[in-house]
């Protein structure tokens, strides 16, 4: 009976409208590479390597692309002591992949993970990260341990919680200690290489001072790329280019006024 | 042996022994790889020893199930078996059939569907082997005209086995309905049916053992089997959390589940009740060793480590990370491993040269060196889990970091997995150190019953 009713329900949770050929490829180069013996996915898998549930909306595509092109570029097995092997992916298989990950991402799942999964993060005591599922069943409830940030709050502390609550969360990927670069630069210390930046005479962007370079990075990653093969691939930038949209303009000055705090 | 097929029984044993030897060597692989770095990353990487750890598990428990059961049913229906041709025809196939899905796991070949990772032919002979099995004793037991609560039950839990196979075989677009009827078989295998199986054989060998009386056990066999009815089915629900169906299952999987230690823990108080009652008359109390502690280990890892985190607002939490692996290790080995090493301790005198009936100093230390070195591993899995939750899930660091954070757990487990392995080693080679004999150790004597057949040599 009530698995009857579940088939009933199963065409809304899983948004079944949305597998189409290549989410459905994708499930199958999922069982290929036998990727469910290393990562989990809803939870489900060997516990080895992380939950990949959510990664689509951590990672943009291109970074999945080249991450999962070679592994080895983008974490050292010396450091992180664990390294996926290269898989020889074709390109189609890779981009199925993908579309099926994404897929996966948007299946209603009860609102779980209840923090988001990172794979690598600052350690951030109490860090005031949600769920995207958890917000829209109560936009105003903290998670445990948290102090709210009200409109009251100085321009910098509301910044300082975009940067955890955007989706996908800043501190997916930057940090906010020095030295400690992850999927993307540390932002300690980006008003000065922001500086150096706009004074080197190579730069092509648009922005004249560090705030407006900053809102560029946000809104265009592409428009003036940091070196190093993790950041960025063929003229574009692995950062997600959905902030514009995302972000109220609001949320992007106050994330600008925290970013520059960075000395 | 008072039956002259059961010897087909010692051969079903000897391959499971093999395997089991086998499946440690992955695990252990797969153990050292938590520490990193690899040096076997592009040759056996993780997914792979995992992959073949697990599978070589349920091959190795099912082929002593099967040697078991071509051991006990003889022996409850009084009658040789109906084919042993067919045994071994079976037991060929099935161990075809094993050995070469683990060498085309080593090369990747496989459906990489967790537990079900076999590629369609083999799943087909599975369920050939399965068939060939059911027959075998459907129709020994149907010659004899004798057919016993405990074989029933035995029989129930094989039978569903297999149909329960059959969602196994079927393909789905949607991976969420994939993950679905995935769990039929899964858990319905380990926590429906399989417990029958343990039920059956617990049952078995504590008439057998301590002489208890058969009407009293098999009243307790029926409570089990209705408490695994009851909690095992609706109890799958508690895998249907987080992976996209309708939130009613939370509550059903929560509650549901909260009752499954029932039934473990039914088994246990029925098997220290049997040793109370009984005092202890058997001369096979190595035999006596694995079979109570099958019975407390699985209540421990089964029942209340699976009860620790199985509450949707804990397991939310919990859910993926190494506190199941905690669950999933004693669960399986006190069950299931258990049972099977307990029935091979309890048939093997009969089968084999020279080994004395109460059980050799080896077999202890392996008994015991077993015990504990599992007991290891649980809590460094509960450790690690733990320290994994707390700063990954609770504090928000980064996957790979908390990992890094937790290595001396993972140091701790390679340790008591070693002597968890030479426990095994000692089994494996105290099985193997006397030669098999296949002669009758006395006459068939339909009249006797709770005689064990070994006691009267």
């Amino acid at each position: 009976m009530l698995t009857l009713d579940s088939h009933r329900q199963f065409p809304e949770l899983t948004q079944s409208k949305n597998i189409t050929p290549a989410v459905i490829h994708g499930k199958d180069v999922w069982h290929k590479y036998n990727c469910i013996n290393c990562h989990t996915l809803f939870g489900e898998g060997a516990y080895y390597a992380p939950d990949l549930t959510k990664i689509t909306q951590h990672r943009s595509e291109p970074y999945l692309q080249a991450y999962m092109r070679d592994p080895s570029r983008f974490y050292d097995e010396q450091t992180h002591r664990r390294l996926m092997p290269k898989q020889d992916l074709s390109d189609e298989e890779i981009t199925d992949l993908i579309a099926f990950l994404d897929w996966v991402s948007n299946v209603d799942n009860q609102g779980w993970p209840p923090r988001p999964i990172l794979v690598t993060g600052s350690f951030v005591p109490g860090a005031d990260t949600v769920t995207a599922a958890e917000r829209d069943i109560d936009p105003d409830k903290p998670p445990p341990g948290v102090t709210p940030v009200t409109e009251a709050d100085d321009i910098r502390a509301r910044g300082q919680k975009v940067f955890r609550m955007a989706s996908p969360a800043c501190n997916a990927c930057h940090s906010t200690a020095p030295g400690a670069d992850m999927a993307g630069p540390t932002m300690a210390g980006i008003v000065s290489r922001a500086t150096q930046t706009l004074q080197s005479g190579d730069y092509q962007g648009a922005a004249t001072d560090v705030e407006g370079y900053i809102r560029e990075s946000i809104v265009d990653p592409s428009a003036h790329l940091v070196e190093g093969a993790m950041y960025s691939a063929n003229g574009t930038s692995f950062m997600p280019t959905t902030y514009n949209d995302s972000l109220t303009d609001e949320e992007i000055d106050q994330l600008v006024a925290y970013l520059t705090t960075f000395k | 042996m008072r039956y002259k097929s059961q010897s087909v029984a010692y051969w079903y044993f000897a391959v499971a022994m093999v395997l089991f030897g086998l499946q440690l060597v992955f695990g252990l692989l797969s153990a050292t790889k938590y520490l990193g770095p690899d040096p076997l990353l592009y040759i056996l990487p993780f997914d792979v020893t995992k992959v073949i750890h697990t599978n070589l598990l349920i091959v190795w428990v099912l082929t002593g199930f099967m040697g078991a059961t071509y051991w006990m049913v003889p022996e409850e229906s009084r009658s040789e078996l109906h084919s042993v041709k067919l045994a071994y025809i079976q037991l060929i196939l099935w161990t075809l059939m094993g050995v070469t899905a683990i060498i085309g796991y080593l090369f990747r070949y496989g459906t990489g569907n967790k537990l079900l990772e076999q590629p369609l032919p083999h799943k087909l002979v599975i369920v050939v082997c399965m068939l060939i099995f059911l027959y075998n004793i459907g129709m020994t037991i149907k010659k004899s005209g004798r057919f016993t609560t405990t074989e029933g039950v035995l029989v129930l839990g094989l039978a569903s086995s297999a149909v329960l196979f059959f969602p196994a075989l079927l393909h789905y677009e949607n991976y969420t309905v994939s993950i679905f009827y995935r769990w039929w078989t899964i858990h319905l295998w380990v926590e429906g049916v399989w417990m029958m199986i343990m039920g059956a054989f617990l049952a078995y060998l504590l008439i057998r053992l301590s002489g208890a009386d058969r009407e009293v056990m098999e009243k307790w066999l029926y409570v089990i089997v209705g408490l695994v009815f009851i909690a095992g089915i609706l109890g799958t629900a508690h895998h249907y959390y987080w992976v996209g169906v309708p939130q009613y299952w939370l509550p059903i999987g929560g509650f549901f589940s909260a009752l499954e230690p029932l039934a473990l823990a039914g088994m246990a108080a029925y098997a220290y009740a049997a040793m109370r009652r009984s005092g202890l008359a058997h001369p096979n109390t190595l035999a006596l060793h694995w079979t109570i502690g099958s019975a407390v280990f699985a209540l421990f890892g089964a029942g209340l480590l699976g009860l620790a985190h199985t509450w949707p607002s804990v397991n939310k939490w919990t859910h993926g990370t190494l506190v199941t692996a905690m669950h999933g290790h004693a669960a399986f080995y006190g069950a299931y491993a258990m049972i099977v090493l307990a029935m091979i301790t309890y048939a093997l005198p009969a089968m084999t040269h020279g080994r004395r009936e109460q059980g050799s100093s080896m077999g202890y230390w392996a008994f015991w060196l077993q015990i504990s070195g599992m007991f290891g591993m649980t809590l460094s899995f509960a450790t690690a889990g733990i320290g994994q939750v707390y700063l990954e899930r609770i504090m928000g660091m980064g996957y790979l970091d908390a990992q890094l954070k937790i290595q001396v757990h993972f140091l701790m487990l390679i340790a008591t997995a070693s002597v968890f392995t030479i426990g095994v080693a000692l089994f494996i080679v105290d099985f193997f150190r006397y030669a098999p004999r296949f002669q009758l150790s006395q006459e068939p004597d339909p009249e006797l019953d709770t005689t064990s057949p070994s006691s009267a040599t």
